[in-house]
């Protein structure tokens, strides 16, 4: 057991680090938001740096690619990472072109990047398939959460199928996807709410001296840090049913939790379009509705520790 | 970053299911029912203890000098684990080998040392933990028990709270201030003090946790040899710190918590349960809970091991845990139903055990206060 990152590590997450400092943040998604539209020049930096292969490096895997999508998420980058550094290649084998959206086969519904993607990686039945997206296939839809949302309809038995079993491979990745990105966004909201109670004084003190605020922010950062070590260590262990949806299952619980606290002690400030909270809280709801949410990573969780056919 | 153990800490966990496969009696979930305090358990810890000392494991974290092997923080985390996990057959003495001896090692004369640790290291000695004082709980630097210096010995008066396993121990470690003019941090000073000296009485508080739980310990002009005193006069603050440290995450809960669950889960499979939604909803939650508190406790571990100085991440692994214990043993009772309320059944076990997790060692408002200032950077008043 090593929970330090190794030189290697250190040296991905500053070469990722630098460039969405030079390409990402808050400011630049809220620039984005009202166009609903994907941060191309952002995904194209990360595929030129290799960052979209960083999966299937050959001293690089799932691990490296699970800080990456973390650090985007923390960037607040609008580009779809988790399918796209991680998912993708852990599933298919490959990265696809981006943007890549993650849905259910025989849905119409609507999906993170749906009206911008190029591919899709459906859950069909017992197979995943990689789906090539026409230009204009997905609708946009507008939407207050986050990320660009698009209406997309993915029939079934359509695109290339990556084999039987692979749809449970799918939902696998892609919950550790989800709770990657969702650490990922939940450091980042509690990030700027601590600066914000530090800062904003009421009473003649600092509204985060008060116990009432510091013990309900200190419970946060248990369940984020917690999430945080499950998707390091499912990500090291191949992203097991069982692992994969304890990590997902923890972070879901723990983002309803830090949307709840960070708007609370954020205020109205919090809700304003000035400050950048929301560009990170509302995309919490937004992962917590995928795949069942908290439920749905729950349930798995518990199946695949005590009901699989062993 | 590795989250795989090495070979040899899979052979050790291997080695040591093995033994306690048979150093276990029939009669261990009896014997054990009403935790490590008990009567029952502490009588069974002086036979256990010295076994896994003839093997080497009872102190394996101990440096060599000192009659350890060295052994890896990890493989002192294994030891936790299997032991918390089967409901402490060590007894009191996991807190000895914890953090006592390794307080003593570092902050004792070479006296203290020769008479303290070989006992230790066999497992023949039993020790309590004289901190919380009926006005002297969370806010322990209140503590009042005073030891006024009387030529080579300390005369002590006032009382001790809460003290669990003093009923059956030799020794307590002992919080006392020396200096009766000091306050707070200052003038409190750390006795070994052997608990038959006289002067020295213990009762029993029943509580509904288990028997013989808690204690309260009165000192009424104890002579307690200067000799006994564990670091410098005045300045044991830096000592119980220290312990503390060592002391929060001493006990795997998880584990327990995680073996409860998955002994729940089998129950509530063969009675059908886990054909619903929503009890699959709450089993995974307590899953994800228990994970969750056993990847921070390893964080813990994992600085530890590095030789980091103590950090808030033990408070941050302390607060997770006692949120997995407590989903896992509410859990458990509503999984058992009626038959939960049976005193010594195996919901109530762990219930009762569960109970005390948010205040022993440390409240978790304590806990809470320090990852809001040392893990957050959050401002005090």
């Amino acid at each position: 057991m090593n929970f330090e990152l190794d030189d290697d590590q250190r040296a991905i997450l500053d070469a990722v680090g630098s460039l969405l400092e030079q390409r990402a943040g808050a400011e630049r998604a809220m620039a984005l938001s009202p166009k609903g539209v994907c941060d191309d020049d952002l995904d194209r930096a990360l595929r030129d740096s290799g960052f979209a292969e960083i999966a299937l490096g050959a001293d690089t895997g799932a691990l490296e690619a699970v800080l990456v999508v973390e650090a985007i998420a923390r960037a607040c980058g609008v580009v779809s990472a988790g399918a796209e550094i991680l998912v993708a290649p852990m599933v298919a084998g490959r990265s696809l072109p981006g943007p890549v959206a993650l849905g259910i086969a025989g849905r119409d519904e609507i999906v993170r990047f749906g009206a911008h993607a190029r591919s899709a990686l459906v859950a069909d039945g017992d197979v995943a398939r990689v789906v090539d997206l026409e230009p204009g296939e997905g609708t946009a839809v507008h939407s207050n959460f986050g990320y660009p949302m698009g209406r997309l309809a993915l029939t079934a038995g359509r695109g290339e199928s990556l084999g039987p079993g692979s749809a449970a491979r799918l939902q696998s990745w892609w919950r550790l996807a989800l709770a990657a990105e969702a650490v990922g966004t939940m450091r980042a909201a509690l990030d700027v709410t601590l600066e914000y109670v530090a800062r904003r004084r009421q009473f003649g003190r600092a509204i985060g001296s008060f116990q009432a605020v510091q013990h309900r922010l200190a419970e946060c950062a248990v369940l984020v840090e917690g999430s945080r070590w499950l998707s390091y260590e499912a990500a090291h262990h191949g992203a097991t049913p069982e692992a994969a949806a304890t990590a997902a299952a923890q972070a879901m619980a723990a983002a309803h939790r830090v949307f709840n606290e960070t708007h609370q002690f954020t205020g109205a400030m919090g809700f304003t379009r000035e400050h950048a909270l929301h560009a990170w809280s509302m995309r919490l709801w937004s992962l917590r509705l995928e795949l069942g949410g908290a439920s749905g990573h729950r349930r798995a969780a518990a199946r695949a520790r005590w009901m699989s056919p062993s | 970053m590795e989250f795989d153990w090495s070979s040899d800490e899979r052979a050790f966990r291997v080695d040591l299911r093995a033994f306690l496969a048979t150093a276990l009696p029939e009669n261990w979930p009896e014997i054990s029912k009403d935790g490590p305090g008990s009567d029952a358990q502490a009588a069974f810890s002086v036979e256990f203890c010295p076994k896994l000392a003839e093997r080497g494991w009872l102190t394996q974290n101990w440096p060599t000098a000192y009659g350890g092997n060295d052994a890896s923080a990890w493989c002192h985390a294994i030891l936790g684990e299997e032991m918390w996990q089967c409901g402490e057959p060590r007894g009191a003495q996991y807190m000895n080998v914890n953090w006592i001896g390794p307080t003593i090692m570092r902050y004792g004369t070479e006296e203290q040392k020769a008479q303290h640790l070989p006992p230790i290291s066999r497992g023949e000695v039993l020790w309590s933990q004289g901190f919380s004082e009926p006005e002297a709980g969370s806010d322990l630097v209140a503590l009042r028990t005073l030891a006024l210096r009387d030529g080579d010995v300390y005369v002590v008066n006032g009382s001790k709270i809460w003290t669990s396993y003093v009923n059956h121990a030799q020794y307590c470690f002992l919080l006392v201030r020396t200096d009766p003019a000091s306050k707070r941090h200052r003038g409190i000073s750390v006795l070994l003090c052997p608990l038959d000296l006289p002067g020295i009485e213990i009762r029993e508080i029943p509580s509904v946790v288990g028997d013989r739980y808690f204690h309260e310990v009165f000192f009424t002009d104890v002579r307690v040899p200067v000799t006994c005193r564990l670091g410098p006069e005045n300045e044991g603050w830096e000592v119980v710190a220290h312990a503390l440290q060592y002391e929060r995450v001493g006990a795997a809960r998880y584990a327990r918590a995680a073996l409860t669950l998955d002994e729940l889960a089998k129950r509530a499979a063969e009675r059908g349960l886990l054909d619903d939604p929503a009890w699959l909803d709450r089993f995974g939650e307590a899953r994800a809970a228990c994970e969750a508190a056993r990847m921070l406790v390893y964080r813990v571990i994992d600085l530890r091991s590095q030789g980091s100085p103590p950090t808030a991440d033990t408070n941050v692994a302390r607060v997770a845990n006692t949120l997995a214990e407590r989903l896992v043993s509410e859990l458990a009772l509503e999984i058992f139903g009626p038959d939960a309320l049976e005193y010594g059944c195996f919901a109530d076990s762990h219930f009762r055990l569960a109970m005390t997790a948010g205040v022993a060692v440390g409240a978790t408002e304590i806990n809470l206060n320090l990852v809001a200032n040392r893990f957050l950077g959050l401002p005090r008043e």
